[in-house]
C-alpha cells in the first residue's frame, strides 16, 4: 500500500508498482484531454492569450476550468481567454512533476522524497485527477452508497476502486505537508 | 501576514479585510463533492495565508452554506485570487460585492 510519510526535508513518497502504473495511465489520459499547448512564438499565444474561449462542452475539462462569472458571459470569456492557457500549463507542469517521480520502470516501486514544491504538484495533479474521475462518475456526497449499489460486474467499479484510492493518498499527502 | 513588520502588518491585514468603496469586488468559493475537506483548508491557508483556524471555518461554510466568500479587493486582485484557486482545483467565482 501507498505509503506517505512527512521527513526532515521533505515528504517520502512510496507505491507498489501497480500503484504508480496506476497514477501513470490515468495521468496519461489526463494530459490527453489537456492537449498540446499551442505553437509559441506568434499573435496572443505567445502571450498566454487565447483568441477566443468558451466554456468546454466535455463536463471534466468544464470542471477543470470553470466559468470564473457566474452571470455575465462575456467577463468569463474574456477572463477565460486570459488564463485558461496558463492553468493548462499549470496542470500539465504538475501531472510532469508526478511523472518524473514515478520514473519509468513498471516493475519497479516507487520511493521519493518529494520537496515542497514537488509535492503541491502532487497534491495538484491528484486533485485533477480526482476532479476528473469524479466528473465522470457523477460522484455525489454519497458516493459510497452509490458504489454499493452497483452490481458486483458493473464496469465503473475500477473507476471508483482508483478514485477512493486516489482520495486516500490525497488526504495522506494534505497532512503531511501541512 | 504576520511576519510583516509592525507598522505594515497595522494596515494590510485591515487593507485585505475592508470593505470599502474601492475593494467592492469579492472571490467565492461554491462546494463540491470531490475537493476535500483537508485539501480545501490546505488551500486556503496556501493561498490567503490564513491562520489554520480561518481557513477551516470558510472550509465549512463552503461545506455547509454551499459557499463562502473567501477574499475582497479590487476586481483584478479577486481575478488573480480566483486564477489561483483554479490552479489548485477549486471552483472559485468573482463576484461584485453588492
Amino acid at each position: 500500500m501507498a505509503h506517505i510519510k512527512k521527513k526532515r526535508g521533505g515528504v517520502q513518497m512510496r507505491l507498489e508498482p501497480a500503484e504508480a502504473a496506476l497514477v501513470r495511465g490515468l495521468l496519461g489520459q489526463l494530459l490527453e484531454m489537456l492537449g498540446d499547448p499551442p505553437e509559441t512564438g506568434e499573435g496572443l499565444a505567445a502571450l498566454g492569450i487565447a483568441e477566443d474561449a468558451a466554456l468546454s462542452d466535455d463536463p471534466v475539462i468544464a470542471r477543470l476550468f470553470p466559468d470564473a462569472y457566474r452571470d455575465d458571459g462575456e467577463a468569463a470569456g474574456e477572463f477565460r481567454r486570459y488564463t485558461e492557457l496558463g492553468l493548462r500549463d499549470g496542470k500539465r507542469e504538475a501531472a510532469d512533476v508526478v511523472l518524473a517521480t514515478l520514473g519509468d520502470d513498471e516493475a519497479a516501486r516507487v520511493d521519493a522524497l518529494l520537496d515542497e514544491g514537488q509535492a503541491r504538484a502532487w497534491l495538484k495533479a491528484l486533485n485533477d485527477l480526482r476532479l476528473a474521475l469524479g466528473t465522470r462518475l457523477d460522484i455525489g456526497e454519497d458516493w459510497y452508497e452509490q458504489v454499493g449499489a452497483l452490481d458486483r460486474d458493473d464496469p465503473r467499479l475500477p473507476m471508483f476502486a482508483a478514485y477512493d484510492w486516489l482520495t486516500a493518498v490525497q488526504e495522506d499527502l494534505v497532512h503531511a505537508v501541512w | 501576514m504576520s511576519t510583516a513588520p509592525a507598522p505594515v502588518e497595522l494596515e494590510r491585514p485591515e487593507a485585505r479585510e475592508e470593505q470599502g468603496a474601492d475593494r467592492p469586488w469579492v472571490a467565492i468559493v461554491w462546494n463540491d463533492p470531490v475537493n476535500l475537506m483537508s485539501y480545501v483548508t490546505y488551500v486556503f491557508q496556501t493561498v490567503f495565508n490564513y491562520p489554520k483556524a480561518k481557513a477551516e471555518k470558510l472550509m465549512m461554510d463552503v461545506h455547509h452554506k454551499g459557499r463562502a466568500v473567501v477574499a475582497n479587493g479590487t476586481r483584478e486582485e479577486m481575478e488573480r485570487d480566483v486564477e489561483i484557486l483554479h490552479s489548485y482545483g477549486l471552483w472559485a467565482t468573482v463576484k461584485r460585492d453588492d
